[in-house]
């Protein structure tokens, strides 16, 4: 789990489970792995958490604003999250285009097989 | 004009000497400390070794996920998001107010309610988010990261939180904020634009927020928490910082008792004055505090004679106390008078920011409770505080008008005055 940098990792203080669920995809590529991580993700950061029960399944359709109760802050707080995780940035135009669940998905499955359009961050 | 003066009605406080106001007062009475051991940035060879410390909430985390505080507050995590670590007590210290006063779900959405904050802003969150941004060459950075972190943050979060519909405004002038938090809030009430305003103080008590004082050669360097922080001491050497979060809700004097509010002191009057002389030191004479407390009596209409305690500014610097001293010579031993007067810093460190009304608050609670707090760590009053009236223990008296002193960069002073209620 414990990466090689000296910050820990936005996922450290997420459940074995997880963080597990996030090494898995990275190796193995299977989208329920990563809907795991994305789950546990938008709970942390849900406003409102009556939209979201730990263990629920999270319809892909669901739309992030207006089914589970996301504002535009929650929004970009959860792209700076995985931002922070994939280490890239993420331009406004491409933020807009998250509307879904499967939005999300699709977007970070993109950015880790290296989606061209995201600047890497580089030090 | 009767019905718009302003009375204190509730009081919510998350300090060094208590979180609550039972406990804060039995720690006053009994001249009990607040002043923990600490080695910052685990560095023992720093000579500062005390600091005054918020017990049962852990907000040293730059991550707020982090955080714990007493299972009484509730915090929402979209409220969270945005506070900086003196956020959360202050956010608790308004929950007790607002209940120690009645107005528990009763201010959201009034227009009439107003909230006036001040803190320095968090300088540990400022600084992490800055090196997060700055390490990936400004491509991004935490959504979060100003509202958390710049001075202001307090009215930011608090006002929506609060649901805030009156004025919402926050002060800057380092150790006199938030006591011109309260004066200003006075003058709303008078002037009739609010029925009442929630006023907050709060500072962080970490290393990024009081160490930086320690460059200024501005904090004590004793062994000994009773060393450290000791006002008027010949021997001081220096101020002990502190932290938490203190909440005042003045009301005018018609809408508590519209609603039956419970008074615990009137705010007969208030003023300020500058020194225009240094940016960090007082004026040798205190001329700004002076000419403060002169206007501040004034203002509510009393002689020095009438004041029976002084809550000093007194921060147990050498500068800082001798100005202090020099201007209460001026104001009361020069008109044949002896108010008892003592700053309760030796017991809570210096919070900054928070000071003022924390000081005020304690004010309102001599005047409701019936004590007057001593200079707890006193042993050996500087010679220029002779003829003034130092106790050490608490004086088991009710005093009736008391005047708060608050002194900060740059010269600003500021002074209210607080009495028992008519009646």
């Amino acid at each position: 789990m414990s990466s090689s940098s000296s910050t820990p990792s936005p996922l450290a203080r997420f459940p074995a489970p997880v963080r597990d669920a996030y090494q898995n995809f990275l190796a193995l590529h299977q989208p329920a792995d990563l809907h795991l991580v994305i789950e546990a993700v938008l709970l942390d950061f849900v406003p409102k958490g009556k939209a979201l029960s730990v263990g629920s399944s999270i319809p892909a359709e669901s739309r992030l604003v207006e089914d589970l109760g996301f504002d535009s802050l929650a929004v970009a707080e959860i792209v700076f999250f995985f931002e922070d995780l994939l280490q890239v940035s993420i331009p406004t135009h491409e933020v807009a285009s998250l509307q879904t669940v499967k939005d999300l998905q699709t977007f970070v499955e993109r950015k880790l097989a290296g989606g061209a359009q995201a600047p890497v961050a580089t030090r | 004009m009767s019905g718009h003066l302003p009375v204190v009605t509730g009081l919510g406080f998350i300090t060094p000497i208590g979180n609550d106001r039972a406990a804060v007062t039995a720690s006053l009475r009994a001249g009990r400390h607040g002043l923990s051991a600490v080695e910052f940035l685990g560095n023992p060879n720093l000579p500062v070794k005390f600091v005054g410390t918020v017990k049962d909430f852990s907000v040293d985390s730059p991550n707020c996920r982090d955080w714990t505080w007493p299972a009484r507050y509730e915090l929402p995590r979209e409220t969270l998001r945005g506070l900086a670590p003196h956020g959360v007590f202050a956010c608790c210290a308004v929950m007790q107010a607002l209940e120690d006063s009645g107005l528990a779900g009763a201010v959201a959405d009034d227009p009439r309610t107003g909230l006036f904050c001040a803190s320095a802003g968090s300088a540990m969150l400022l600084h992490h988010h800055l090196a997060q941004m700055h390490a990936v060459g400004g491509e991004r950075g935490n959504p979060m990261g100003v509202v958390s972190s710049i001075s202001g943050t307090l009215n930011f979060n608090l006002g929506a939180h609060f649901r805030i519909t009156g004025a919402v405004c926050g002060f800057v002038s380092a150790c006199a904020s938030s006591s011109h938090a309260l004066g200003y809030a006075c003058d709303e009430i008078r002037l009739g634009r609010l029925d009442r305003v929630i006023v907050v103080g709060a500072e962080e008590h970490n290393a990024d927020t009081v160490l930086p004082f320690m460059g200024m050669r501005a904090l004590s360097r004793a062994a000994d928490p009773r060393l450290a922080s000791r006002p008027f001491d010949a021997e001081r050497d220096g101020f002990v910082g502190a932290g938490g979060a203190v909440a005042l809700i003045v009301e005018s004097a018609d809408a508590a008792a519209k609603r039956g509010a419970r008074v615990l002191a009137e705010v007969a009057g208030w003023a300020q004055s500058a020194d225009g002389h240094s940016v960090a030191m007082s004026h040798p004479e205190g001329a700004g505090l002076r000419r403060a407390m002169t206007a501040a009596l004034a203002d509510a209409g009393v002689t020095p004679a009438e004041i029976d305690y002084v809550n000093a500014h007194a921060t147990s610097t050498p500068v800082g106390d001798r100005a202090e001293i020099t201007a209460l010579q001026a104001v009361f031993s020069a008109a044949g008078a002896h108010p008892r007067i003592s700053s309760t810093k030796g017991l809570t460190g210096h919070p900054l920011s928070m000071s003022g009304v924390m000081e005020a608050a304690f004010c309102a609670l001599a005047i409701a409770d019936g004590f007057i707090p001593g200079n707890a760590h006193l042993v050996n009053p500087d010679p220029a505080c002779a003829g003034l009236n130092l106790p050490v223990a608490t004086v088991e008296e009710s005093p009736r008008v008391v005047l708060n002193n608050s002194s900060g960069f740059g010269g600003s002073n500021v002074c209210h005055v607080l009495r028992r209620p008519a009646g």
